[in-house]
């Protein structure tokens, strides 16, 4: 699938974030995105996980704007950001398998075990996750947003509070699911952990998206 | 099934949470104390005063649930996720509502008892009626409180924003409730009274009508 | 460039608020002049020539504010929620005449400040409600204001006529108010009704004008 961003603006409280950023994501594809602190990365990830609306421009997924079939649109983009996204209270199994159904996912179970044990998280995958350390939130954060293998992700600094092991689990998850036809988009500070081939890179800049080395 | 899923979900995180539970349990037990003393010793309408102990003491401690139902959803986003599985916005309301309703009834459970006790009221003969009573009541409460919950959800003074659009919204709800059940304490029957249940079902009906309607638009606007 | 804002909020503006001017001007004469004074109450009676039409400002405020949210949320166009928040605003401030205008005239009438009388006490939840939305609407976070406050308009008013109707029922039907008048009483209510009705639309207007001249300047920021 492909999820394209046109003309995205965005303000909060008058000040303008986004100024017409533009970007596209093919399947089987990954894209890099950079930026200084606060330039509006994790905003126009929001917007293209349609977690956020914009004040103008459109998120098309295949041609399709979203929001005009939130439910499919929503099934088919896996997000992970800055907030764990997950409910403190249960455990990770618990969260995945809840989160897994919702989106449909029939095994969802199955696969919550598989990938928590990717990342090393078997043991406590039955312990309520209010005591986890960043890194441990970071994992099933991740396992939250690839479950239903989606055909869009947008990965908003995933390696944060990853260590080796857990940056090659996802690196290795990530190339799975480019061959899958995954179109995917990661944003980072350095690109120095990613593993699978970048697509193509691009710089976020005063609230538009240029292409960069 | 998004419902359910749902409700399972809150339930379960309600029960794990036993510190909170305590202190809400505390908290309206205090109410309820202080209600009597306040009507008290000498009670010179126990059925009513009672009634309007219970019912009072149930509204404010409502609240606390409402908010901390809200709380669990934002702390660390699980309530985003939620919205990002596609889930249908009016399954995912009937589940939170229902939770809700649930934590009113054991609330209501916990408190019928002491207010029985303190003013010497009710029998088994009306328990029957006076749970009906209890449960048109408190869906209610559910219905307009989980709204108004997510209508106030990140907002600074959430309790109190809370407290401000509830109550008065829930008049009706409130009035039926205190006199229905003053009624039966009383009298043993709602004859007198009756009419208070049709509206109560209005504002039943009428709260989950709008949460259908508008759920989904409140869900969507920013934070 | 130039967002001018919508005509109709700025057509003769001198000439309404004479209007408005000169009817509430001849209304307060007729008050004070042409209304006999009532023989029970005195003239404190005369308060109803304010009250009554203070209420009927009120209902036709929430009113408005209620089918501009509905319009809100079908268009997402700004100038709606601007008519509903100002008709609210403005709507609080006749609310507010209703609530205390109310209980004076009911200590000279009953000797009580408050009778719980439902009408009053309607307005009271009324109050109590739409300043709620006047709280969670500056409370709320730009983006979302409007949807918040429109969302708000249509829930607090459809619940209403239920409020109105179980704070009758709750009173028993005691101290009917319909206010039955003739002749020169008659006259100076239609006049004061009609007066403060021209009065509120021209604040009502006013307020739409402000909303209107800030959301222009937004706009202006935005091209920056």
């Amino acid at each position: 699938m492909t999820l394209a961003a046109r003309d995205i603006e965005k303000r909060f409280d008058r000040r303008a974030v986004l100024r017409k950023a533009s970007l596209e994501l093919h399947p089987g594809e990954i894209v890099f995105l950079s930026g200084p602190n606060g330039s509006g990365k994790t905003t126009f990830a929001r917007i293209l996980a349609t977690t956020l609306a914009a004040d103008a421009g459109t998120v098309t997924l295949d041609g399709r704007a979203v929001r005009s079939a939130l439910t499919e649109s929503r099934r088919a983009i896996g997000f992970a950001g800055h907030r764990p996204l997950l409910y403190l209270g249960l455990t990770p199994l618990e969260n995945l398998e809840f989160f897994g159904k919702l989106a449909g996912v029939s095994d969802a179970r199955a696969r919550a075990s598989r990938l928590l044990a990717g990342f090393g998280l078997e043991e406590f995958s039955g312990i309520p996750m209010e005591h986890f350390s960043r890194g441990m939130l970071q994992r099933v954060a991740l396992s939250r947003a690839l479950l239903p293998q989606p055909r869009v992700l947008i990965l908003d600094e995933p390696y944060a509070g990853l260590d080796e092991q857990g940056a090659d689990t996802l690196n290795t998850l990530l190339s799975e699911a480019r061959s899958r036809g995954t179109a995917a988009l990661l944003i980072s500070h350095t690109r120095e952990r990613i593993v699978p081939g970048i697509a193509r890179s691009y710089a976020l800049r005063n609230g538009v998206i240029e292409a960069s080395a | 099934m998004t419902a359910l899923r749902v409700l399972a979900k809150d339930l379960k995180l309600h029960a794990r949470d036993a510190r909170f539970l305590a202190t809400l349990a505390l908290f309206s037990l205090s109410l309820v104390l202080i209600l009597s003393v306040a009507f008290g010793p000498l009670f010179r309408d126990p059925a009513r005063e009672a009634s309007a102990t219970l019912w009072a003491a149930l509204f404010f401690a409502g609240v606390l649930g409402l908010t901390r139902a809200l709380d669990l959803e934002s702390e660390s986003g699980g309530g985003e996720a939620l919205r990002l599985t596609g889930a249908d916005p009016f399954s995912v309301y009937a589940g939170k509502a229902t939770a809700n309703f649930l934590l009113m009834a054991a609330l209501w459970v916990l408190l019928l008892p002491c207010a029985a006790v303190f003013f010497d009221v009710g029998t088994l003969e009306v328990l029957p009626e006076v749970a009906v009573v209890a449960a048109l009541a408190l869906i209610g409460y559910a219905a307009w409180g989980t709204l108004f919950a997510a209508l106030a959800r990140g907002l600074k003074a959430r309790e109190l924003l809370l407290s401000i659009l509830l109550f008065p919204t829930l008049i009706p709800l409130w009035i039926g409730a205190v006199k229905l059940t003053r009624s039966l304490w009383a009298e043993g029957s709602i004859d007198a009274v009756r009419d208070w249940v049709k509206i109560m079902v209005v504002v039943d009906v009428l709260g989950i009508a709008l949460a259908a309607w508008l759920y989904e638009t409140i869900q969507e606007a920013e934070e | 460039m130039t967002s001018g804002i919508p005509g109709w909020l700025t057509r003769s503006r001198r000439v309404v608020w004479a209007l408005a001017i000169v009817l509430v001007a001849a209304s307060l004469w007729a008050v004070v002049a042409r209304a006999p004074i009532e023989v029970q109450m005195g003239v404190v009676q005369k308060i109803v020539y304010i009250h009554v039409p203070s209420a009927i400002a009120t209902l036709v405020a929430f009113g408005l504010t209620f089918a501009a949210s509905i319009a809100y949320l079908a268009t997402r166009a700004w100038i709606w929620d601007a008519i509903a928040a100002s008709a609210c605003e403005v709507g609080m401030v006749f609310a507010t005449i209703v609530l205390v205008s109310g209980p004076l005239w009911a200590r000279s009438a009953w000797n009580t400040w408050w009778t719980w009388e439902p009408r009053l006490t309607s307005f009271l939840i009324m109050w109590i409600l739409y300043g709620g939305y006047h709280v969670v609407r500056a409370s709320v976070a730009g983006n979302s204001k409007k949807t918040i406050s429109a969302v708000l308009g249509v829930v607090l008013f459809l619940n209403l006529p239920i409020v109105w109707k179980s704070v009758e029922w709750w009173r028993g039907s005691l101290h009917p108010r319909s206010v039955t008048m003739t002749g020169d009483m008659r006259q100076t209510l239609l006049l004061s009704m009609a007066a403060w009705l021209v009065f509120f639309l021209a604040v009502f207007r006013e307020r739409v004008r402000l909303e209107a001249l800030r959301h222009a300047e937004e706009e202006v920021e935005r091209a920056r």
